[in-house]
This record gives structure tokens, C-alpha cells and sequence, in this order.
């Protein structure tokens, strides 16, 4: 059976550093920080004050009354990127709707707001204080149904609540569900909010940063949170070519793996990060020495920066690919994270511009890797890595190409 | 869809925690023991199977997991005395379905945060309240490091994982694969359902996990692992309530598309299905839209067709639905004659079941189905 190339045909974009896809690519280009002091709730006794906090969106310039109504903000924040994701591919709503379109999303708690509501209502006033039109409102289940119900898509409605590797997780399966032919579209990324207990929890673990976040940089001092939403439209070559579509990128090989080593800390000799980089180049029928620019996971934080730092040596020899971690402008963005480095990877991929990685100011002996620091560069195109750790020893690995550089998929031996 | 022999089972459940006791159960016609609308597991003691060391950090939900996921390896063949006996961790996956995370953590950290102050969270119980925090234990627990995926389609995402493991089987991504369903009792959650009116006379709450050791029929054949059933075939859809306002939704139309999309995918005609192991829990609007989808989808060829609801004796599950509705049906194919008949909502085993089609209703318009069949004996 022949497999079927997936392109990417449209991103949508909420981010710190714009909305839509436009003031994002500019914004990336630009360096711009997206890093503000929380508004969204009182930080005031945590030590911590800063955030990538989204500004700016409102839902009712994208969703109708009712639409928001029935939904927590962060299937706000996913459905309106669907809606860009689907203007940019200039997709009509009778080739979208139907059956074989699928929606795949990625997210590390989903609606974790509405629940916050929900607990405080329960913890301060008691049982009977719990708002039932609320309860079922809640759910990480919901993000992928309300954008279906909105968008008229008909097959698959699924979650992959796969921490900060969720968008990678979402883009390769729904890439192979294409392939597996079980749909022709798929709305697919991710989306996370911000929210108290999850920001309350990283500065206890000791892991957020006082200022700014330094991927890569000798003096790092740890993550800082974000927010947003990355989504993708992903069709079949067939689907795309039929309806005369523009392909942006075409999603290559991707790999996957756990470390079954920590919770929250990648295993110190990188095994399965890095079987899961050569696993995603192998698949896409390319060699290391092909891949020109490595969109990193890139956290700021001391563990994850050096071990990637390994993975990249260990995976490209000698050869110093450029390295950048969008997550210094816009903080960690954990489910929706690799999602928005995705579309990142796609702006490389139409661009040619390595985005910059910035507060970069001291080179770390343990990071010993092309940074692109501070200034966007720009250079050769055709192929992108996504790299992805997350939380429970995920590794998750997404290779992006620009259309028709790739070799024609082959069917798994 | 290729055939998927199931080779192992593991199951923590209000019927009984293991394989046989699981099984004897369903044959039997057990029925949990319901309070105030909820089934807990009775005297669950995780000790038993995983030993003393390493739980007391560990949350309901993620021991449920655990215990059900080392039986399954270990009823599969692939692993002995807790060490790999066939594969290795780098070649066994798990897919983990569950609905709504450790509510137990994330109001444990709630309360600290709400009635004292944030800054006394504690920091070793944070993991917890991350979706896939089990998912990810259970690969530290057994070793599994092919693929982990963590799913959440409410009370369907137990049969998605079986079609994400399929998926991920046909990409060569991991040779054997876990197909876990779990959802734990908490207060948070039982007090969500009591609000919304879901538990009462008839319906109530369940918890456990039910663990499923999936792989290529051929290459279990090629191991001479033990084929308990197979897995053939998957169907979902999601269908759009025709209100604006409403939010929950029992779709007939996608329950009926599901079934039709796994009866094609297995190449199974709709008369040939001899059972329904379906996911009926005691809310009537859904039951009566998810019987009417089966009835309209199977048609009346054959007559009326024997239609299960092992919830109504063992409580909705939500993210372990799904497996524990092909745990059912695995139990059904395996055990006939014999096969219960009090869970019985409509018709009656009149042959011995060879084909079984398996179906779940979510809440907001989506549906799934898969397609069993009884192993060669």
C-alpha cells in the first residue's frame, strides 16, 4: 500500500507574542519577549511574579456567544487558533466538515481553571455549593469536541494529555492516522492556560526562574511558565492536491519514547531522547546530516538543557546543527508548548530565519551546542527537528520538511 | 485492522482484583457492592502484588494502574518474576485511558492552597496532578520504554486506546502494547457526578483499571504467546448536538456510524455479531440513544441480539470503561457457554458467541466501538 505524504495546509496561532500567525513569525524573528507579571491571579506571596501570559484575546473576536458560554478559556484559546489554522489554509467549510476529519489535541491539564472554580466552591462553602452547569464543563476531553462541533468535523475526537511533549504527541499521531488512513484531515496541536496550582506547584519544585528564562546558558536559573495555543491542519498529499492546497511543510518521521527512569527529570545518559531523534530521522528517510536547524525543548532549567545538549552531540557527531528554544520568549508553554514550536518549525521551513534564542549571554561547557544566540539567523531551510521532553519520561521527536524534499514515505518494515 | 491478539490480562475492579476473579465474576453474574452511589474497590491493598517499597508517594489512581499493568505482563509471557522474559522494555508500550487525572492530588494541593497558602503545597504530591503522571509511573514501575501515550476521550477513551495501540502496532512502534483503562474513586469526582444528578437508583460510579497486552496475531503466534481473544476492528465518530445551547449530547447517529465504521474495519457483517458488550450505566437518555444505535446498526436480520451492560454491576469507570467493557466481552467469548446472562439488557446468548462488538457513549456527542472475536481454540 502506498503511504500518503502529510502537509501541514494551515496554522493558527494565540501566543504572548501575538495572536495569529503573523505576529507570531514577526515576533519570533524579532526576538520579542512575551514574558509579563502575572494579572491572571495574585502571585504576591510566591517569591515568582512573571509569566508568557497571552494578552489581548478576546474571545468574542472569535467565537460566537454561545461558543463561549459553553467553554472553559483555554478550548477558547484552542478554537480560535483551529479557526485561523483553517483561514490560512484557506479551507472551506464543505471540504473540512464530514467524517474523515478528525481533531487531535495535545494539552497537559486541559480546562484546569474551571476546575480550580469548582474545588474552591466545594472547599469554602461546601457540597451543595458546587455549580452543576459547571462539572461538565470540565475535562480535557472537551478541547477536541468543542473545536470539532465548531469546525463540523465528524471523525475522531481525541486527547493527548502528554505534558510539555503533548503537541508533538498530537501532530505524529494524527499524522499517522493519516497515513493509517483512518482520516484525510486532522485538526490537530495544543493548547494550555496558565493557571494557579500549576504555577504555585514549579515554584516549589524549585524550578522557576526569578527573571527570565536562559535556555542553554551557563547561569540558567530554571523555566518560566506560558500559556497559548499552536494548531495545525494536516491533510493527505491526495486530500491537499485535490483541492489545489498550498502545503506550508510536510510532517516527516517522528519518534517516541519514555525514559522509565523519573518523574520529572530526563535520565542523565539520554537513551531514549536520543533514540527517539534517530528514530524520527530514520523515518523520514533522511540522515543526520540533512537536518539544518533543531527547534529545542530548551527549558532553562539546569537537568534538561545539559541532557539535550547530549542528545544533539550524541545524534550529530561533530556537526554543530543550529540550536534555538523558543521557550526564552515565550516561556514553557507545557502541552501547547511543542505545538508553537511546531508552527515555529514551519516558519523556519517558509523563512529560512533560525528563530533566536535569547538571553543568552554565558556559554555552558555542558551545553556545548550552536546556539542561535539572541539574533535570528538565517540560513538553509529544508529540514527541521522538533525536540520534545516531558514530564514521566517522554521523548517525543518531530521532523518537518519543507514540501517535496523529503523522500516519498515508505511503509514501516 | 490487523488482527491484535490479546495475550494478557490484568484488572483491579469492584468485581475482584485478577485475572480469575475478574472473570469467575463476570461468568457469575457478580455484582459490586454500591454505596451512596459509588463502588469502590473493596480492601484494594497494592502491597500485595508491588510489595511495600515506593507507594506510600504514590496515588490511587497510579496504584490501580500499576497493579493491572504488572499482571498483564506477566499473564501475556512477556515478563517473569518481574524481569522480561519475552521482548524487552524497549519494545512494549502503554497507551493509558482515563477521564479525569488524580482529582485526589490536585484537591489534596487545592486544599493547602485555598485554606492555607499555596506556598505550603507540597512539592513531592505536585507530579501527581499532571495528566499522564500515572502513565508515566507505571513505565518507571515495569520498565517500559517503547511508547507512552496517554489518551482522554471520557468513558470512550478505554476503546481509542486499543486504536491508538493499533496504530502505533502498524507503525512498528513498540511490538506488544499495553492498553490500559483506569479511573480512580475520589470524593471530588463522586461529589461532580452526585451535582449533576448521574448517580442514583440505577447508575452509579465504578473505579479500577483493566490492562489488555495487545500484538500483532502473528507475531504472538510466532512467540507461542496464549491468544485469550482477538481485536479486529474500531469505529469512532462525533456528531454535533442540534441545540446551540446544549453542551451534553447522546448521539445516536455517532454510536450507529461507530459501529458501522468497526464492523467494516474488522470485515465483519452486521448479522455475524452474536454479542454487545455495551456501555450502558443506568442514565437513561444515553441508554435508550446507545440501544437504538445498536439495534438500528446491526439490524433485525438476525433478530433481536444479545445486549450486555456489565456497568449496571460494576459502575461507570469513564477512562477504564472501555477496557473493561472488551474485558467483558473477552470474558463473554471465552467463558460461553457459560457466558452471563444477567447482565442482560436485551435478548438472550442463544449460540455460542464467536464475534462480539463492544461500544461506549460519550457524553458530548462522540462514540466508539471495537470489534472482538473469539480466539481459534
Amino acid at each position: 500500500m502506498r503511504v500518503p505524504r502529510v502537509f501541514i495546509t494551515g496554522v493558527g496561532v494565540v501566543s504572548s507574542i501575538g495572536l495569529g500567525k503573523r505576529a507570531f513569525f514577526s515576533g519570533l524573528e524579532a526576538g520579542r519577549s512575551g514574558i509579563t507579571p502575572v494579572a491572571q491571579f495574585d502571585v504576591s506571596q510566591l517569591g515568582r511574579q512573571l509569566a508568557g501570559e497571552v494578552q489581548g484575546f478576546e474571545p468574542r473576536d472569535h467565537l460566537t456567544p454561545a461558543e463561549a458560554k459553553r467553554m472553559g478559556r483555554c478550548s477558547m484559546m484552542a478554537l480560535a487558533a483551529a479557526r485561523m489554522a483553517v483561514e490560512d489554509a484557506a479551507l472551506p467549510a464543505e471540504k473540512l466538515a464530514g467524517p474523515r476529519t478528525a481533531v487531535v489535541l495535545g494539552t497537559t491539564m486541559g480546562e484546569a481553571q474551571l476546575l480550580g472554580e469548582l474545588e474552591r466552591e466545594w472547599i469554602v462553602n461546601g457540597p451543595r455549593a458546587v455549580r452543576p452547569s459547571l462539572v461538565p464543563r470540565y475535562g480535557s476531553t472537551l478541547l477536541p469536541i468543542h473545536v470539532a462541533r465548531a469546525l463540523g468535523a465528524r471523525g475522531m475526537v481525541l486527547t493527548l494529555p502528554a505534558a510539555c511533549a503533548a503537541g508533538n504527541y498530537a501532530i505524529g499521531f494524527a499524522a499517522d492516522m493519516i497515513r493509517a488512513g483512518r482520516a484525510d484531515v486532522v485538526v490537530t496541536g495544543a493548547a494550555e492556560l496558565l493557571q494557579e496550582l500549576q504555577y504555585a506547584g514549579f515554584v516549589r519544585l524549585a524550578a522557576m526562574a526569578p527573571e527570565r528564562c536562559q535556555p542553554f546558558d551557563l547561569n540558567r536559573q530554571g523555566l518560566l511558565l506560558g500559556e497559548g495555543a499552536g494548531l495545525l491542519i494536516l491533510e493527505s498529499e491526495e486530500h491537499a492536491v485535490r483541492r489545489g492546497a498550498r502545503a506550508v511543510a510536510e510532517v516527516g518521521g517522528y519518534g517516541l519514547s519514555c525514559d522509565a527512569y523519573h518523574i520529572t527529570r530526563p535520565h542523565p545518559d539520554a537513551a531514549g531522547s536520543i533514540a527517539a531523534m534517530r528514530a524520527a530521522i530514520e523515518r523520514s528517510g533522511i540522515t543526520p546530516a540533512d537536518v539544518d536547524f533543531i527547534n529545542a525543548h530548551g527549558t532553562g532549567t539546569k537537568h534538561n538543557d545539559a541532557a539535550e545538549s547530549k542528545v544533539v552531540r550524541e545524534v550529530f557527531g561533530g556537526r554543530r546543527v543550529p540550536i534555538s528554544s523558543m521557550k526564552s520568549m515565550l516561556g514553557h508553554c507545557m502541552g501547547a508548548a511543542s505545538a508553537l514550536e511546531a508552527i515555529g518549525c514551519v516558519y523556519t521551513l517558509e523563512s529560512g530565519v533560525y528563530p533566536p534564542n535569547i538571553n543568552y549571554v554565558t556559554p555552558d561547557p555542558e551545553c556545548e551546542v550552536d546556539v542561535v544566540a539572541n539574533v535570528a539567523r538565517r540560513g538553509k531551510a529544508d529540514v527541521v527537528i522538533n525536540n520534545s521532553l516531558a514530564f514521566g519520561g517522554y521523548n517525543a521527536v518531530a521532523v518537518f520538511a519543507r514540501p517535496g524534499v523529503l523522500p516519498p514515505p515508505q511503509a514501516v518494515a | 485492522m490487523n488482527p491484535r491478539a490479546i495475550t494478557g490480562i490484568g484488572v483491579v475492579s469492584p468485581l475482584g482484583t485478577g485475572r480469575a476473579a475478574f472473570l469467575e465474576g463476570v461468568r457469575d453474574g457478580a455484582r459490586a457492592s454500591v454505596t451512596d452511589g459509588r463502588a469502590d474497590v473493596p480492601g484494594f491493598d497494592p502491597t500485595k502484588v508491588l510489595g511495600d517499597k515506593g507507594l506510600r508517594g504514590l496515588d490511587r489512581l497510579t496504584k490501580l494502574l500499576i497493579v493491572a499493568a504488572r499482571e498483564a505482563l506477566h499473564d501475556a509471557g512477556l515478563k517473569k518474576d518481574n524481569a522480561w522474559s519475552a521482548r524487552g522494555g524497549d519494545e512494549v508500550g502503554i497507551v493509558v485511558s482515563n477521564a479525569y487525572g488524580s482529582l485526589e492530588a490536585i484537591t489534596e494541593l487545592d486544599r493547602v492552597s485555598i485554606l492555607e497558602d499555596a506556598r505550603y503545597i507540597n512539592p513531592s504530591r505536585f507530579p501527581l496532578t499532571v495528566a499522564n503522571s500515572a502513565a508515566g509511573y507505571a513505565s518507571i514501575w515495569e520498565d517500559i520504554r517503547a511508547v507512552n501515550v496517554s489518551v482522554s476521550d471520557g468513558n470512550c477513551g478505554g476503546l481509542d486506546a486499543a486504536a491508538c495501540a493499533d496504530v502505533l502496532l502498524a507503525q512498528r512502534r513498540a511490538r506488544a502494547i499495553l492498553v490500559a483503562g483506569a479511573e480512580p474513586m475520589s470524593d471530588a469526582l463522586h461529589l461532580a457526578f452526585q451535582r449533576l444528578g448521574a448517580v442514583g437508583e440505577t447508575a452509579f460510579l465504578g473505579e479500577g483499571a483493566a490492562v489488555l497486552a495487545l500484538e500483532p496475531s502473528e507475531l504472538a503466534r510466532e512467540r507461542s504467546a496464549q491468544v485469550l481473544a482477538e481485536l479486529i476492528g474500531y469505529g469512532t465518530a462525533f456528531e454535533a448536538p442540534p441545540r446551540e445551547a446544549s453542551l451534553l449530547h447522546p448521539s445516536t447517529d455517532a454510536m450507529e456510524r461507530a459501529i458501522a465504521e468497526a464492523l467494516a474495519d474488522a470485515g465483519v457483517a452486521p448479522s455475524d455479531v452474536d454479542v454487545v458488550v455495551s456501555g450502558i450505566s443506568g442514565l437513561r437518555v444515553f441508554d435508550e440513544a446507545e440501544l437504538v444505535a445498536i439495534g438500528r446498526a446491526l439490524g433485525g436480520e438476525r433478530g433481536e441480539r444479545c445486549v450486555l451492560a456489565p456497568k449496571l454491576a460494576m459502575g461507570e469507570t469513564l477512562g477504564g470503561g472501555g477496557t473493561f467493557g472488551m474485558l467483558c466481552a473477552l470474558a463473554v467469548l471465552r467463558e460461553a457457554p457459560r457466558a452471563p446472562t444477567t447482565y442482560a439488557v436485551r435478548g438472550a446468548l442463544r449460540t455460542t458467541p464467536r464475534t462480539a462488538l463492544v461500544t461506549s457513549m460519550g457524553y458530548y456527542g462522540n462514540a466508539s466501538a471495537v470489534v472482538m472475536r473469539a480466539a481459534a481454540r
